[in-house]
């Protein structure tokens, strides 16, 4: 099932092409009936295909197509023009303005059906390896490794799309994620935390930090922050402008349900729970899982062996936490040096088992994130 | 059966002698050769126009919810399908015998190619003079600009005006 945007002012015909995209395609559709509408829907949620049209009153189906271009978060999402202006010059210019297919009306529904799912089977995964949106990491029992799973998660994607991944740290009693990247974290998030008003893209845009790999980095303040850290109204907005800004922002989480954690799990596409093979951690996993049922079409299990041992029965641990897992992550004994010279696994060692560990992680969830 | 998806409203592209003009006319009752061969009426309403220059017709440099154009301004429409152009009489099979004509001919700015359905020996000053209607139907028709041949505009049918005409020419098949 894809999202499918459809941008369209004759109300008569945007739920003619509902019905056959939801009911004979089973795809997710959103509509608009014009041009900037449609185009901070497509912002702030992006969808896998945009259906635009292009005599639309206030902004031409071309102009959407440019600015949607220009947007990183959908930069890269196929965009049909369906139109009445059937021309070879239409054709061309809806070509030059972005768009990957172009359909005159009258269309077929057959024919509209049909270049859906073929653009949907042709796209690439729009974010960085395949990954895209919001990716939320979180245990509610610490030391189990999360912020190494998210740094060493973020190089990897950062390696097959430079420029188009964040990792956000949102751990209140000072975070690690720059600390294992070797950065300074300075700016931080306590700039936005002090702000009287939800912070703006501009911002936001200078808390980050830039890695020598070009992944980008809202870090967490190193001096701890009295109460819940980020509170949620500005993990929303900020999630929000680094959506728009990247194709895949991935978000470490604190070990603690606060409100700006349940923001953060909210706005996520995706959720893994890390979870290790101990029986405090198999508990507090069961407890986390209850805690976040509302959002369980997007939780996804993750195992990591933080601590040397043997390799845990992973049929057994499924059992118990009645869930299957998307990946595992062995231990890795080059982990702490790797962390004491603040170069991850990932970039020092892709050969090594973390750093497979992580590739098989992101490969298994692209695929539960974008064939879903 | 294919389903398409309609409205009650048909697109077509109106032709003067220096603009194109995208836009949707209301056929919910009468169809558009109706409209356009009304005698009682000398405007065409039209929704949603898009106007673009007949130089660079890809280019959309206005558009206006609503806007009437004056019927003897316009050169022809150009509309996707057929039967959106023919009388009613003739699109559903009772036209029997009927053969088509190519034929070419000119407007202000643009040259027409196409085939006119007649039903007996051809009279063109029957066609050109005598019968009532302002605007004939050229069915299959490909469109061309005269002064940037490789400007092209195709489609199901269209109807031109007869008083615009400069040229008629008839093709003989080979």
């Amino acid at each position: 099932m894809a999202k499918i945007l459809v941008i369209d002012d004759n109300a008569d015909l945007l739920q003619m092409v509902r019905m056959l995209l939801e009911q004979r395609g089973g795809h997710e559709v959103i509509l608009s009936a014009e041009g900037e509408d449609g185009i901070a829907k497509a912002l702030a949620n992006p969808p896998d295909l945009a259906i635009v049209d292009v005599m639309m009153p206030g902004m031409t189906g071309y102009e959407v197509c440019k600015r949607l271009r220009k947007e990183p978060s959908t930069a890269e999402m196929p965009i049909i023009i369906l139109t009445a202006r059937g021309q070879p010059v239409d054709r061309e210019a809806a070509l030059a303005a972005g768009a990957n297919e172009y359909l005159a009306k009258p269309v077929t529904m057959a024919q509209l059906l049909e270049r859906v799912n073929a653009l949907l089977a042709q796209a690439p995964a729009r974010g960085a390896g395949g990954l895209s949106g919001v990716v939320a990491l979180v245990s509610l029992r610490g030391g189990v490794g999360v912020t190494t799973l998210a740094v060493n998660l973020s190089l990897f994607l950062t390696q097959q799309a430079p420029e188009r991944v964040c990792l956000v740290d949102l751990c209140p009693s000072s975070g690690h994620a720059a600390l294992q990247l070797g950065l300074r974290p300075d700016p931080n998030w306590a700039g936005l935390a002090l702000l009287p008003t939800v912070p703006g893209e501009a911002v936001v845009r200078a808390a980050l930090l830039v890695h020598a790999t070009r992944l980008h980095l809202l870090a967490a303040p190193f001096v701890p922050v009295v109460g819940g850290g980020l509170p949620a109204d500005k993990v929303r907005a900020t999630l929000a402008v680094l959506r728009r800004d990247f194709g895949t922002v991935v978000v470490d989480l604190p070990s603690v349900l606060t409100e700006g954690t349940m923001a953060a799990l909210e706005a996520a596409d995706l959720i893994g729970v890390v979870t290790a093979a101990d029986q405090p951690t198999i508990q507090t996993t069961l407890g986390t899982l209850q805690a976040l049922k509302t959002w369980v079409g997007k939780v996804r299990l993750i195992l990591n062996q933080p601590t040397p041992g043997t390799a845990p029965a992973l049929e057994a641990l499924q059992r118990v936490l009645k869930q299957p897992f998307a990946g595992a992550v062995p231990f890795d004994p080059a982990q702490a040096r790797a962390l004491a010279q603040g170069k991850p696994l990932v970039m020092s060692d892709p050969n090594s088992p973390l750093a497979q560990g992580i590739a098989r992680v992101a490969a298994g969830w692209s695929g539960a994130a974008t064939v879903e | 059966m294919q389903e398409v998806l309609q409205t009650g409203w048909l697109a077509g592209d109106f032709f003067s002698h220096s603009y194109r003009i995208s836009a949707q006319v209301d056929v919910r009752r009468r169809t558009l050769y109706e409209l356009l061969n009304d005698p009682m009426t000398a405007f065409l309403p039209l929704e949603d126009a898009y106007v673009s220059s007949i130089d660079r017709p890809g280019d959309i440099s206005a558009a206006y919810p609503a806007s009437y154009l004056a019927k003897s301004n316009l050169s022809l429409v150009l509309v996707p399908q057929r039967d959106d152009v023919v009388p009613r009489q003739q699109t559903y099979g009772a036209y029997a015998g009927a053969y088509l004509q190519r034929v070419f001919l000119t407007v202000p700015s643009l040259e027409v190619e196409g085939y006119l359905r007649l039903s007996a020996r051809v009279d063109l000053r029957r066609i050109l003079s005598l019968e009532n209607e302002s605007f004939i139907a050229v069915l299959d028709a490909r469109v061309r600009a005269s002064l940037r041949p490789d400007v092209v505009f195709t489609g199901g049918g269209i109807l031109v005006n007869k008083r615009h005409i400069g040229v008629f020419c008839l093709i003989e098949e080979q």
